[in-house]
């Protein structure tokens, strides 16, 4: 997500100031006069040979500009609440506990939901649509896989696909798999199916 | 190769991957974790492996032709494949599953499919997963779902990318806009792939969901199927578009472009993208008779010449050389070869 100025609400490239937790684009930064970053930085590389003593000045006034959040930590792992802000990053499960506030204010700004609505662990979800058999590696040179074939599962057929599409609701299907199936349907002489299916993409067609 | 097998909309739809990450009770995450943690986790992989029918392997014990075969089928980064952070790898017997071990996480199951099945790539995760939660102490809770090393999978711990060939909607002007645009719609986002060496990777884009939490896995894999949709029907008629009213460029730029890879000697990476791209742009729509070319061949040259471990490896290969090996797998593929 791209950043942007918190004053003027301009997307901000690669220069842009850390000012009290409060992100500022350049053209506001020199505004305010606290552009001294910048500043500096041309008068660093203006020079064929810069003065050391620039340096610190430049180093130290980012320090007090930021990194206040670089003293919260995760007593568990150390993170700190900078690294968390910055990268997203999180060191250890008992992060989630210290930073909760924060990571909650993100999931929010990211997701605009932060609950969890998925499946249990252990629990495989359930899925509608069919898996296509799984093709078994071809065993190279390099990289051997040790372990026995099990038993491949059946293909499903024809009329299971059939008593899905008559149960299922269609808008989870695609336009190519109600096709396919309304060839099949026409095929089995399954024809209330079939008249179903085509109007179903009839009106999505039209829809569109 | 996974990437080779037939897979639907692959004229569009390059792969769809699933990745679902889950960590175990007990241990930091792996970029904070000791050596002995490390240890102990490759421990645990190896013993659920054996269970689990999957072939455990250390990264730092693979042959280099072993981690380019890895590398270039998309299995695993070049860094992860070459670090010595003691990290691991367990291999299926199923072509385009694995699982990544103590990289961003403990355990990362990655699920890749040719074309648009979703259904299939997340379901063969998805098993995975479970066996996994059953064996060990998943870190899990029922406020934030799997804990996962980074905040943007926290949830149901899945990232679903898909790897898009777009050359249509980028030749179109505002068309890559409109796209994104959309696609946000469904929560999710459009990224420029950038080829390992820095390159922008011409035409190719991958899509990857946002939301981890407040959807369910069903209304991820529904949202899939519905942004699928809308961009193979949008590249189609930006193509088609194309291919109508710049008929007599089109033919040309696709003979022009078939012609340089069927003959050249060197070429790097971004200029074989782009004639691909043209190969891709007018294989459905002009008189491509003259060309004995598919779309398992244009789709083969676009992943080899996308993913090759050789342009990865910063030392030991010079440049020349690479355009020259570059050239001669093009070459055998543009004859029908294998170029493994």
């Amino acid at each position: 997500m791209a950043m942007r100025c918190s004053r003027c609400g301009a997307q901000i490239g690669n220069s842009y100031v850390r000012f009290n937790g409060v992100l500022l684009c350049e053209d506001c930064a020199r505004e305010l006069k606290i552009d001294e970053v910048f500043r500096r930085q041309n008068s660093i590389f203006d020079q064929a040979f810069p003065m050391l003593d620039e340096f610190p000045g430049v180093f130290s006034a980012g320090s007090d500009l930021d990194f206040a959040n670089a003293k919260i930590r995760c007593p568990r792992c150390g993170t700190t609440l900078r690294d968390i802000e910055s990268g997203g990053q999180l060191g250890c499960i008992e992060c989630y506990n210290t930073f909760n506030e924060s990571i909650m204010k993100n999931i929010l700004k990211r997701q605009g939901s932060s609950e969890y609505m998925g499946r249990k662990p252990g629990e495989a979800a359930d899925v509608k649509g069919e898996a296509k058999q799984d093709t078994p590696v071809q065993e190279t040179a390099q990289v051997k896989p040790e372990v026995k074939e099990e038993p491949k599962a059946p293909e499903a057929n024809n009329d299971d696909i059939l008593t899905k599409m008559k149960d299922a609701d269609l808008s989870t299907f695609t336009d190519q798999e109600i096709e396919d199936a309304m060839k099949k349907a026409a095929a089995a002489e399954d024809y209330s199916l079939a008249v179903k299916l085509r109007d179903e993409l009839k009106s999505r067609k039209e829809g569109n | 190769m996974w990437y080779e097998k037939e897979g639907n909309n692959m004229d569009v739809v390059l792969s769809t991957k699933i990745v679902l990450n889950r960590n175990i009770k007990g241990f930091p995450f792996p970029p904070k974790m000791s050596d002995a943690d490390r240890e102990n986790v490759l421990g645990m992989a190896r013993q659920a492996a054996g269970t689990m029918g999957l072939n455990f392997v250390r990264t730092d014990e693979l042959e280099d032709n072993a981690k380019e075969d890895l590398y270039n089928q998309f299995y695993a980064g070049y860094a992860f494949l070459n670090s010595n952070a003691k990290t691991g790898y367990l291999m299926s017997k199923t072509e385009g599953l694995g699982v990544i071990i103590n990289n961003t996480d403990h355990i990362s199951i990655v699920s890749m499919v040719p074309g648009t099945d979703v259904v299939t790539a997340y379901k063969r995760a998805d098993d995975l997963a479970v066996q996994f939660e059953k064996s060990m102490d998943i870190a899990y809770t029922d406020k934030f779902g799997f804990l996962t090393s980074q905040i943007k999978s926290v949830g149901t711990g899945m990232q679903l990318m898909m790897t898009l060939a777009l050359p249509g909607i980028e030749k179109t002007e505002g068309a890559v806009q409109v796209l994104a645009k959309r696609v946000e719609k469904y929560d999710w986002q459009m990224i420029p792939m950038t080829h390992s060496d820095g390159i922008r990777e011409n035409g190719i884009y991958v899509l990857t969901n946002v939301a981890t939490l407040g959807i369910t896995e069903q209304e991820i894999i529904d949202k899939t199927r519905k942004v699928q949709e809308d961009i193979i029907k949008l590249e189609n008629s930006c193509r088609k578009n194309i291919c109508t009213k710049k008929k007599g460029v089109v033919e040309d730029q696709y003979y022009r472009a078939y012609a340089t890879l069927s003959y050249c000697r060197r070429i790097e990476t971004a200029e074989a993208l782009t004639l691909i791209n043209w190969l891709r742009l007018g294989q459905n729509y002009i008189d491509t008779s003259d060309a004995d070319l598919d779309w398992n061949k244009i789709n083969k040259l676009t992943q080899k010449v996308r993913r090759n471990y050789t342009d990865s490896a910063v030392k030991g290969v010079r440049p020349k050389d690479r355009a020259s090996a570059r050239a001669a797998f093009i070459r055998d593929i543009m004859k029908g070869g294998q170029a493994s």
